[in-house]
């Protein structure tokens, strides 16, 4: 056995009309001779969909309607069309679309509508009656026991829709008696103001209840007043809900060809295939009439059919379920973008810190190669600034070899002169100013060719050999192996060592003496060296040093600058030879070529 | 017998000219000394000689540079005296004119006589003479260079010298225009020459002129190519002083 405990659709409706219902006709009327667009025309639309929505309430084209008006109201910023709007949308989702989800969606729109204005409170109740229905379409009874007592707080007009509500709650938890108890109020609420709708629907609920009551006959009057207030007043929206309970009241009272006929018809009204609900009651309620009947067959077909319909409300049940999980889903989908965006920005911000780390270490190693190149450039600033300063000094000390020669030479002249002899005076005189010129020439250059050196020693010698008469005889060799042109030497590096060995050794020598010139190569070195066989030099001489020679001291201050300036490691060796007497010097040089 | 007149305006060192010319008495009479730039025009104009020892600092009067100016045609022999000029003896070594050196060595005078006799010193000594007061008449002025080559003298602008070669005792010089001479003195003359016309010895063979240099082979030594197209190798030791000199430039 099945029947319908159908809800009574508790809306919010606009203004004070009341439950007066004004005829679909008239509202369509007024609605096409408005073509302004104001509040009122949002409140007829409004009327109108509720209206429709009572009459048909399959009719799933009203969707569009609904939307249009929630546009309307929404741009003529009336807040109490839109919270309309949107509880007429909540409606259409729930009723004709079948969609509670949804249809809860809106609803709470509404709802948050109405709490967010004082002038709107009074919506709350209607809209609170909605929710409660859903609550009882899922068959969530408590919840919606909770939300039709909450309405019933609100001391209002929709106390008879919760009265109705409560009353069918009681009949489908089966305590009947407290069913018929609700019911009996909300059906004497709806006497007394006239409203045939809820007056049918608590009829055809009530007969039901009194079916399970086993009270039969109280159950054919209730259902019998029900059906002739639906054909009387065309209540379209309680009539399946009325057939059903009518075949069920019939079956009952055994009269199953109005059972059969009742649950028949149940089945032919229109959008009852979209409704699984009326389908399964239906079809329990024929496969109940075929077994009374004994037609067997049709009977496991009717049950057969009802049985899908469980399935299929267990399904819709899944619904509620699956758009539950979809709006985890949303909210995980919701979560996980934020996630991603948090990602993102923290990516952004790691690549900023790196971008930014990469661009000091740049700018840093970009600095330290930056000083680096400076220090060089300072340093070899620096360097040339040396090298210039150790130039000078150099050409101070080549042109100290000037005054000192000079001054030998001249006291030479003044020796021929002395001596009458004009013509040697005029010889020396010429080689002594073409030696001067040399000396000049050279004194301006840091290297000469060893070829231009070697004919400066010859011409030195050769003019200091006849001051002294040919006291002294001299030789000159160089190493084959030394190309003399190519080959660079600090110019008359030699020639204070010649000198010592001339004035010192030769001078005091009694009788001839000699002295050997030799260049030669050891590696890259260049070995000079100036041997005598002269007196040598005095003992006390060598003890103070400070007394060393002029020449010699020279001859060692050029070294240590060239050493210095080129980092090589020129050096002056002086050897006192004992047998014979007589001084070896040596100048190690690196040896150096022009090409 | 030769006339010749002695060009100073010190004593001392005509006397001194005087001593040296008494074993030329024979051939060589002098008939005459001045020691001015107006005394010495004017005395070579009446004199005529066939030789002209002539100092180039004539005291307040101007230099010898004056006096030739002053002639215009040169038509004697002609030996430049002086002390310690090297300004003017660059500008006789570039004219390829004879210069003697005071106080003048025996040996040297000797010399400079024998080739007034043997050669015709005479030869394009206008064109030498003309080239020197050139060269001397302004500093930015192209030098022109005498090069003694076996039928007399060839000049060229130095700024026309693309490079020297040198080939023992013998000198090849190649200018611009692809003009090649070959002249009997050592590169190192050409090299104390020019050295100071952004000529550069990149090699023991090779003197460049700088100015000529259109790419640098990087190498051991490396290379230079000149705008001749010719490419010549650089000697390692030269290579930091030169690429210091053409970074100079």
């Amino acid at each position: 056995m099945k029947g319908l405990l159908s809800l009574v659709v508790i809306c919010s409706i606009g203004s004070m009309e009341g439950y007066i219902q004004r005829p679909l006709d008239s509202l369509h009327a007024d609605l096409a001779r408005r073509d302004v667009i104001d509040t009122a025309l949002v409140d007829l639309r409004n009327d109108y969909l509720r209206q429709r929505l009572l009459a048909n309430p399959t009719d799933t084209i009203l969707l569009a309607f609904a939307n249009e008006t929630l546009e309307i109201a929404g741009a003529i910023r009336y807040a109490r069309g839109t919270l309309l709007a949107y509880e007429r949308l909540g409606l259409v989702y729930q009723y004709a679309l079948g969609d509670p989800y949804r249809a809860l969606e809106y609803y709470q729109q509404a709802m948050q509508l109405a709490e967010s204005e004082d002038v709107l409170a009074s919506y709350q109740a209607g809209i609170i009656g909605n929710i409660g229905n859903i609550y009882y379409e899922q068959e969530e009874y408590g919840k919606a026991l909770n939300y039709f007592r909450r309405v019933l707080a609100f001391q209002n007009d929709m106390e008879l829709a919760a009265t109705a509500n409560i009353g069918n709650i009681y009949g489908n938890l089966q305590q009947n008696d407290s069913a018929a108890y609700y019911l009996k109020r909300a059906i004497s609420l709806a006497r007394e103001t006239s409203n045939w709708v809820f007056l049918a629907n608590g009829l055809c609920s009530l007969s039901l209840v009194y079916v399970h009551l086993g009270e039969t006959h109280a159950a054919q009057e209730a259902i019998e007043e029900s059906l002739a207030l639906i054909e009387q007043h065309q209540i379209g929206f309680v009539r399946t809900t009325a057939y059903i309970n009518a075949a069920m009241v019939y079956l009952a009272g055994h009269d199953l060809v109005h059972a059969e006929r009742f649950a028949s018809d149940a089945l032919k009204m229109d959008g009852a295939l979209n409704n699984a609900t009326v389908q399964k009651a239906a079809w329990a309620t024929l496969a109940d009439v075929y077994a009374a009947q004994h037609r067997y067959k049709d009977a496991l077909e009717a049950y057969k059919r009802y049985d899908a319909f469980q399935d299929s409300l267990t399904s819709q049940n899944r619904r509620v379920e699956i758009n539950r999980r979809q709006l985890q889903y949303d909210f995980e989908k919701q979560k996980a973008l934020a996630q991603a965006e948090i990602r993102r920005q923290t990516t952004i911000r790691n690549a900023s810190l790196l971008g930014g780390g990469v661009l000091l270490v740049i700018g840093i190693l970009g600095f330290i190669l930056y000083k680096r190149r400076r220090d060089i450039v300072v340093q070899k600033q620096d360097a040339e600034f040396k090298a210039l300063v150790a130039d000078t000094e150099l050409k101070a000390l080549r042109a100290q070899l000037n005054p000192h020669f000079i001054f030998n030479s001249l006291n030479s002249i003044s020796d021929y002169i002395a001596k009458s002899d004009i013509e040697s005076a005029q010889e020396y005189l010429t080689q002594f100013a073409q030696l001067m010129r040399q000396t000049l020439e050279n004194s301006d250059r840091k290297e000469i060719s060893l070829a231009a050196d070697l004919l400066f020693m010859e011409l030195y010698l050769k003019v200091e050999a006849k001051r002294l008469s040919d006291k002294f005889s001299y030789r000159i060799d160089v190493d084959e192996a030394i190309d003399i042109d190519n080959t660079l030497v600090p110019p008359m590096l030699l020639q204070p060592l010649i000198e010592n060995s001339i004035w010192h050794g030769m001078a005091r020598k009694e009788g001839k003496g000699h002295i050997h010139i030799a260049f030669r190569k050891a590696g890259e070195t260049l070995i000079c060296s100036v041997d005598d066989d002269g007196v040598g030099r005095r003992t006390e001489d060598v003890a103070k040093a400070s007394k060393r020679s002029f020449g010699l001291r020279l001859t060692e201050a050029r070294l240590a600058i060239l050493n210095k300036q080129k980092n090589v490691q020129g050096r002056l060796d002086i050897i006192d030879k004992t047998e014979g007497g007589g001084v070896f010097t040596e100048v190690r040089l690196p040896l150096q070529l022009a090409f | 017998m030769m006339d010749a007149v002695i060009i100073d305006d010190e004593e001392h060192c005509v006397a001194s000219l005087r001593r040296l010319l008494l074993p030329y008495q024979d051939s060589v009479r002098l008939v005459g000394t001045f020691a001015t730039v107006d005394e010495a025009v004017m005395g070579i104009g009446t004199r005529q000689p066939d030789i002209v020892f002539m100092d180039v600092q004539l005291g307040e009067s101007g230099t010898a540079f004056d006096v030739l100016n002053a002639l215009g045609a040169v038509a004697f022999n002609l030996i430049f005296t002086t002390a310690y000029d090297q300004y003017a003896v660059q500008a006789f070594r570039f004219a390829a004119l004879d210069y003697l050196l005071k106080p003048i060595a025996v040996g040297d005078f000797a010399n400079a006589m024998n080739r007034v006799f043997q050669r015709n010193e005479q030869q394009q000594l206008s064109v030498r003479v003309a080239a020197l007061l050139d060269n001397l008449s302004g500093a930015d002025k192209p030098k022109k260079m005498g090069l003694p080559t076996a039928d007399g003298y060839e000049f060229v602008d130095v700024s026309e010298v693309v490079h020297c070669r040198s080939d023992v005792n013998y000198t090849h010089i190649f200018t611009v225009s692809g003009q090649k001479y070959t002249v009997s003195k050592t590169l190192k003359h050409f090299e104390e020459l020019l050295g100071g016309y952004h000529f550069f010895r990149i090699h023991h063979s090779h003197l460049i002129n700088l100015d000529y240099v259109v790419k640098y082979v990087r190498g051991k030594g490396g290379a230079v190519v000149l705008a001749n197209g010719v490419t010549l190798e650089v000697s390692s030791r030269r290579k930091d002083e030169f690429l210091a000199r053409l970074k100079m430039k």
